[in-house]
């Protein structure tokens, strides 16, 4: 950094502006906190998912409002106002498909995000809150995807939600108001459209927002866990600072998500089905691909029956979310490499297993019902 | 901990005092001070590593060696360093303690007489609930509004049983119902039954030898399925997780009710077979007049549950 430097010339207007800015918020020394932070052993590829999240987040949020300009939250025109938005408006069609590609790439960089962390030990002790927090965020993301789903008021919109909030209905003793209060009614309506509409434009992204502020803030004030091995002085040897190595990667792994995402809304446009309506006609109700494994797992006799439903649905994704939650309290081992830590890696390919055996017997499944 | 060196320290060497501490140099990783940075009483800066500190004492600190052997060391190199103020290295500042003595604000004179600081701090909580608490319950009032609504019993005509060719067999009726919520102007919603004509056998199953009563959210009795009636309808939502299921063919149980969503498996009484239901599909009031019209009250029962429990 030269700081000896003394300009030759007068000043240009925007390094006046500059300089006016940061006498009274100290701008350079902001920038430079943010910019200088050690990446211990350096940067990596692997650590791209937290920014390129943000950016997914930032891009959704900016298509999201683009569609509100023209869809109109009512059981009666939700469905038109969406027709409209794909067939009639310029671009339209792709930037709703930017919408909905963008939280199918959420939900794998989230999964990717927290397999990382997982792998990598990065949850323990001093990061306890950074997961906890991230975890909540999980939370949310699921949730945007759930109430999203019901916005274009198609059969699959009808029906996921149907589904979805029968099995929320399951929950002990709270399961009745809470399906009541988020379907607005006994059954799906208006009602029911406004308040996912409202969770989903107003509640989730200032949740959204706050948390992932929470989530920077403890993450910067924890400081990153680097690689799980070498020693202090490899380690030290290889660190480097966010900027630039580490924001050169995450601008290209940004780049790559954008590009995917746009090929994929070019490729595979959103096209809805017939307008929701309580009977289902030859519309065969399926959630999208990331609960597959769960509705899958729904099928199951061990969760047939009222106690079963609640075992599967409820009891089991619960434990599972509780179990997550718990673990940095749960192994307090200080080992971070992956390869030491037995437990956690048969876990986390158990997991990951079951899910894709899951998702596959789902979607194999499929054939069978045509 | 042993004291780290002070900034503006005097730093003395076996021999004789060379200068005095301008700048210390942390470990990014440690976090303990790795070098000090000697100014050598005008003739430039050297930065001097902390083994070759022999001790640290207030106000001085004595280096190993002679002052020559620290005067050979490189010049200081400013521009390989950030101050700590630029970086970002989480709980540097508080493990770095090298200005003498504690900075400090006076108190404002207004503040030093107060003496309730945390009686004010609880009464601040405390007004703040007072706020919250008067809103909770409008606002849980508010969002209530919709969710419990009285039953409809009114009858709904959806077709004529003349298009029921076979006994047992599921057929399915279409009808359209007229809902109007709230504010919304009123709409045509879709939906079906399935309706059987049932031979003695399956009536016998569907009813168990008793009549079967539909009630009101207050327990008054609306209607009764006489056990003698041979046609039985069957609301079209599973009792499983409320899809729609459809009356087809299977490669071993034959011809049965099956729920594509998560396979639930009825007969033609509503019986389970196999999959996770747990409660036989759900007949519904039945009436059929002489001409064939068939009227049914239109009653949903939540999903998923052993008991029917009406929810409209």
């Amino acid at each position: 950094m030269a700081h000896s430097s003394v300009p030759s010339t007068e000043p240009t207007a925007i390094e006046k502006v500059i300089a006016f800015i940061d006498e009274r918020v100290g701008l350079k020394q902001m920038q430079a906190k943010m910019l200088n932070e050690p990446v211990p052993g350096g940067s990596r590829w692997a650590y791209v998912f937290g920014s390129v999240l943000l950016f997914i987040f930032i891009m959704q949020a900016l298509t999201g409002i683009l569609l509100m300009f023209y869809y109109v939250p009512t059981a009666d025109h939700a469905y038109a106002s969406t027709q409209y938005i794909i067939h009639d408006v310029d671009y339209g069609w792709f930037l709703l498909s930017y919408h909905f590609w963008g939280s199918t790439a959420m939900v794998v960089c989230v999964f990717a995000h927290m397999s990382q962390v997982f792998l990598w030990g990065a949850y323990k002790k001093p990061r306890e809150m950074i997961w906890l927090v991230g975890l909540a965020l999980f939370g949310i993301v699921m949730g945007f995807g759930f109430t999203g789903y019901l916005l274009p008021w198609d059969q699959r919109a009808y029906w996921a939600t149907t589904v979805g909030v029968e099995i929320m209905d399951k929950t002990p003793v709270l399961g009745d108001f809470m399906a009541r209060f988020l379907k607005g009614g006994p059954t799906p309506g208006q009602m029911t459209l406004s308040r996912f509409f409202v969770i989903h434009v107003m509640i989730l992204p200032a949740a959204l927002m706050g948390l992932a502020g929470l989530h920077l803030f403890l993450f910067r004030a924890a400081g990153p866990a680097g690689p799980f091995r070498g020693t202090q002085e490899e380690i030290k040897a290889k660190t480097d600072y966010f900027f630039p190595r580490q924001i050169w990667k995450d601008i290209v792994g940004m780049a790559v998500v954008f590009a995917s995402i746009c090929a994929l809304a070019f490729w595979e446009p959103v096209v809805l089905l017939e307008e929701a309506t309580p009977d289902p006609g030859d519309y065969h109700p399926e959630p999208e691909w990331y609960f597959l494994f769960l509705f899958q797992l729904l099928r199951l006799k061990i969760f047939a029956g009222e106690f079963g439903q609640f075992l599967g649905a409820i009891a089991l994704p619960g434990a599972f979310m509780a179990l997550l939650a718990a673990l940095p309290f749960i192994d307090r081992d200080p080992e971070r490499n992956i390869f030491r830590r037995p437990i956690a890696l048969i876990g986390w390919i158990v997991v990951m297993v079951s899910i894709l055996l899951f998702t596959v017997s789902a979607i194999i499944n499929r054939e069978f019902l045509d | 901990m042993t004291m780290q060196p002070q900034l503006k320290s005097k730093v003395r060497c076996a021999d004789r005092e060379i200068g005095e501490v301008t700048k210390v140099v942390v470990d990014p990783l440690s976090h303990e001070i790795s070098h000090i940075v000697v100014s050598m009483n005008g003739s430039g800066e050297r930065q001097v590593a902390m083994a070759m500190v022999q001790a640290v004492r207030e106000g001085t600190v004595e280096l190993r060696g002679a002052a020559s052997d620290i005067a050979a060391l490189p010049p200081f190199k400013r521009e390989d360093y950030v101050t700590t103020h630029e970086v970002e290295i989480a709980h540097l500042e508080e493990k770095v303690h090298v200005t003498p003595g504690e900075v400090l604000v006076p108190f404002p004179e207004l503040e030093k007489s107060v003496k309730r600081r945390t009686f004010f701090m609880n009464f601040t909580h405390a007004i703040g609930f007072l706020i919250g608490l008067p809103i909770a319950f409008p606002i849980l009032r508010y969002l209530m509004k919709p969710m419990y609504q009285p039953f409809d019993n009114g009858w709904l005509k959806i077709g004529n049983v003349g298009k029921i060719k076979q006994d047992d067999i599921g057929v399915q009726f279409k009808y359209k119902k007229k809902v109007k919520e709230a504010y919304m102007p009123e709409s045509e919603i879709e939906k079906n039954v399935w309706i059987l004509k049932a031979t003695p056998a399956v009536l016998e199953k569907v009813y168990q030898g008793k009549d079967m009563e539909f009630r009101d959210a207050t327990g008054k009795a609306v209607w009764t399925n006489k056990k003698e009636v041979p046609y039985v309808a069957f609301s079209g939502k599973c009792p499983h997780l409320g899809c729609g299921y459809k009356w087809r063919a299977h490669k071993v149980l034959g011809q049965v009710f099956l729920c594509p969503c998560h396979l639930s498996i009825y007969d033609a009484s509503g019986k389970v077979l196999d999959g996770p239901a747990p409660r036989p599909l759900d007949a519904l009031p039945i009436k059929v007049s002489s001409t064939g019209e068939v009227e049914i009250i239109d009653m949903e029962f939540k999903a998923g549950t052993k008991s029917q429990i009406r929810i409209i």
